[in-house]
């Protein structure tokens, strides 16, 4: 070991960093210590510690799996990368096309620039159409994706009371009240839209960030799931969650008798399997404070123990600020790389 | 019962939202001639800094953290009563919003209801709120600190918009700024001059509680 | 969130199937209606297609495999299959009945 030579890596939040052999391996046991407390799963063996350093150091600025081990992806940019982030004037149907002609993406989802369900609904027609015209001319699956969002139905931008405003005031039977009565109106818009896809032929729905607004929001995408994998044949689901626990702002919401607070992806999948979805699409929060290394291997941690749990595929959600990949628009394809090998070769995971 | 147990019991009647617990622990407090303050900090405190660490592992919810909050603020009401003021732990006083153009505030008020729950008196102003308004309202409510939050890449300028504005009034160095939200960074903090990063709700706590000391 | 050369292209080179370059799209439609594992939806659709799983993901034999069997390549001439025309083959090949197959059927009289 040269004590003193350093690796390029990074933190959470891009900003490159220089960190010697030791640091490294400090770094990664303890981001896989964290993961196993937190979760109360196991932490990695010494092999895969070993692993995630060698792929932390290796050479060179992109890495790759080996032949074989390659995997399938899933999105949730709404056909709408190329137009609204990167500024270029396309319209959804071509930026589907881009996605499967130019970028290698084997499926991507047409979403709503304002990416969610209820202001969505609205505009439901125009949106089925755009769906329509991506499916006759791509070979690959199309999804519907947006957004769960319960926030959205609070006042003044929705019906009920505002739970974030309630809870602080100590007004928390009317808040609990506030998040069960917003559960039945997001589901009824989720399966108003997925009605409307099914009708023009999509192949699958995003329920994208399921969880951001807390247990409330979890249940919402269960119970629409549920409803749709019933009514809808042929039309498939994949829930991708907001963040690494569901969060309890209720704190009392169960889901087939098990309680919804707290819950981390190993325990979260098996909630998404029961509502009928095909793919899980699971969420480690990056650190912005920690190092790339340490947070990959909590990420491998979480990762390795929720595939290990599912009997559907895990898509773990490699966007901005999750499962190891930095918190920053315009991303480094070093770390991203890394991540993506880290977590198809020690957690074995089904897709991005 | 002795000082030990005593300062357990005051631990313990935050974690159990248990309000007569809470109250007879000082009780004994007093009745021995304990350090109220010590109990307020090191007992009651230690609890609700417990409750904050467990919150945000997700082992206690949002509800929980609330009832245990109204034992915190009856048992620092009940101290205060039996203090010379002179004596009275230091307070400060937060306003806290998300800004401009984002209705997210399901973060901003899990940071409201924590540093809330630490004794800081906090000014929640809603969503959508404009910068000059966080200004406004921490002058108006002689704030020490101003919190935003901001949830869209496309919003976060705002919470530049809020420093460059200070700056502007000549009351930059009268406040200390905080900002927050999922694609808030350090990086960005320190780009556009905000005095912390607070990564969670309970980096929002140690943030304010270090703020606080100092002041 | 993010960019399309840092997220979609760097993924698909470092770590993804690449789509309908390959079998990607296949091997994700089958995760999506049976709900398989990847090994399990490479091992079921290298089946279907005549292939090796190690095939599966090489795109110059894929690109020969999917001109061949008319379900869509990346380069759409010389009358190779795109779109929807590829997916009524796709369909076939693989023992799937798919969506939007459906829906055209119904739409243009044929079903």
């Amino acid at each position: 070991m040269d004590k003193d030579k350093k690796f390029f890596t990074r933190m959470g939040d891009g900003s490159v960093v220089y960190m010697t052999e030791e640091e490294i391996r400090d770094d990664i046991r303890d981001g896989v210590a964290d993961a196993a407390s937190r979760g109360k799963i196991p932490p990695l063996s010494d092999e895969e510690m070993e692993h995630i350093y060698q792929i932390v150091t290796m050479p060179g600025n992109v890495v790759g799996v080996e032949h074989g081990n390659e995997i399938v992806s899933t999105n949730d940019s709404g056909s709408d990368k190329v137009g609204a982030k990167c500024g270029v004037p396309v319209e959804r149907t071509t930026q589907a096309l881009i996605h499967e002609r130019v970028l290698g993406c084997d499926s991507v989802d047409i979403g709503f620039r304002d990416y969610n369900y209820k202001t969505a609904k609205g505009v439901v027609e125009h949106e089925a159409f755009a769906v329509r015209g991506a499916l006759n001319i791509t070979a690959m699956p199309i999804f519907y994706g947006a957004m769960t969002n319960l926030g959205f139905y609070t006042k003044p931008d929705g019906p009920v009371d505002n739970w974030a405003e309630l809870l602080p005031q100590g007004r928390i039977a009317e808040a609990l009240a506030a998040q069960e009565e917003a559960v039945e109106h997001a589901v009824k818009d989720v399966v108003y839209v997925a009605e409307q896809m099914h009708k023009v032929g999509a192949d699958a729905m995003n329920l994208d960030t399921s969880g951001a607004a807390g247990d409330a929001d979890f249940l919402a995408a269960l119970k629409a799931t549920e409803i749709i994998t019933q009514r809808f044949p042929g039309l498939a689901v994949e829930i991708g969650m907001a963040g690494e626990f569901v969060l309890g702002m209720h704190g009392k919401l169960t889901y087939d008798g098990v309680r919804l607070a707290g819950l981390y992806p190993h325990k979260q999948v098996k909630l998404v399997e029961k509502a009928g979805a095909s793919i899980f699409g699971a969420v480690v929060n990056t650190n912005c404070n920690m190092t790339f290394p340490w947070n990959i291997a909590r990420v491998c941690t979480f990762i390795k123990a929720t595939v290990e749990a599912a009997d559907i595929p895990v898509h773990a959600n490699v966007g901005m600020g999750v499962c190891g990949i930095p918190m920053c628009e315009i991303l480094p394809s070093d770390v991203v790389s890394r991540a993506d090998k880290c977590m198809v070769e020690i957690c074995k995971i089904d897709g991005f | 019962m002795n000082k030990e147990q005593i300062f357990r019991a005051a631990h313990e009647s935050i974690m159990e939202c248990d309000e007569d617990k809470a109250l007879s622990a000082i009780g004994e407090a007093k009745a021995q001639g304990l350090d109220l303050v010590e109990l307020l900090g090191m007992g009651f405190g230690a609890g609700i800094r417990e409750l904050g660490d467990l919150f945000g592992r997700g082992e206690i919810f949002l509800p929980e953290l609330i009832y245990s909050t109204e034992v915190m603020k009856r048992a620092t009401e009940e101290i205060e009563a039996n203090i010379e003021v002179s004596d009275k732990p230091k307070k400060g006083r937060m306003v806290i919003g998300t800004v401009a153009g984002d209705v997210h505030d399901i973060g901003k008020g899990i940071v409201a209801s924590l540093v809330k729950s630490n004794g800081i008196e906090v000014f929640d102003l809603g969503r959508e709120v404009p910068a000059q308004t966080f200004i406004d309202k921490a002058e108006e409510y002689q704030a020490d600190f101003i919190g935003s939050s901001a949830l869209l890449t496309t919003t976060m300028t705002e919470q530049k918009k809020i420093e460059d504005l200070l700056r502007q009034q000549g009351l930059r160095d009268k406040y200390k700024t905080m900002v927050g939200g999922a694609p808030v960074t350090k990086r960005w903090a320190e780009k556009i001059g905000a005095d912390a990063y607070c990564e969670d709700a309970a980096d929002s706590v140690r943030m304010v509680l270090e703020w606080v000391e100092r002041k | 969130m993010g960019d399309p050369l840092g997220t979609e292209a760097t993924h698909a080179i470092a770590a993804g199937m690449g789509g309908i370059r390959t079998a990607g799209d296949l091997v994700l439609r089958m995760q999506l209606t049976h709900k398989m594992k990847i090994n399990e939806a490479k091992k079921y659709v290298a089946e279907k297609l005549g292939v090796s799983v190690i095939e599966l993901a090489d795109v110059v034999r894929m690109t020969e495999v999917r001109e061949d069997l008319g379900i869509g390549i990346q380069e759409p001439f010389n009358g190779a299959n795109v779109g929807m025309e590829a997916k009524f083959r796709i369909s076939e090949i693989l023992g799937q009945k798919i969506n939007s197959v459906e829906r055209f059927k119904e739409r243009a009289g044929l079903k």
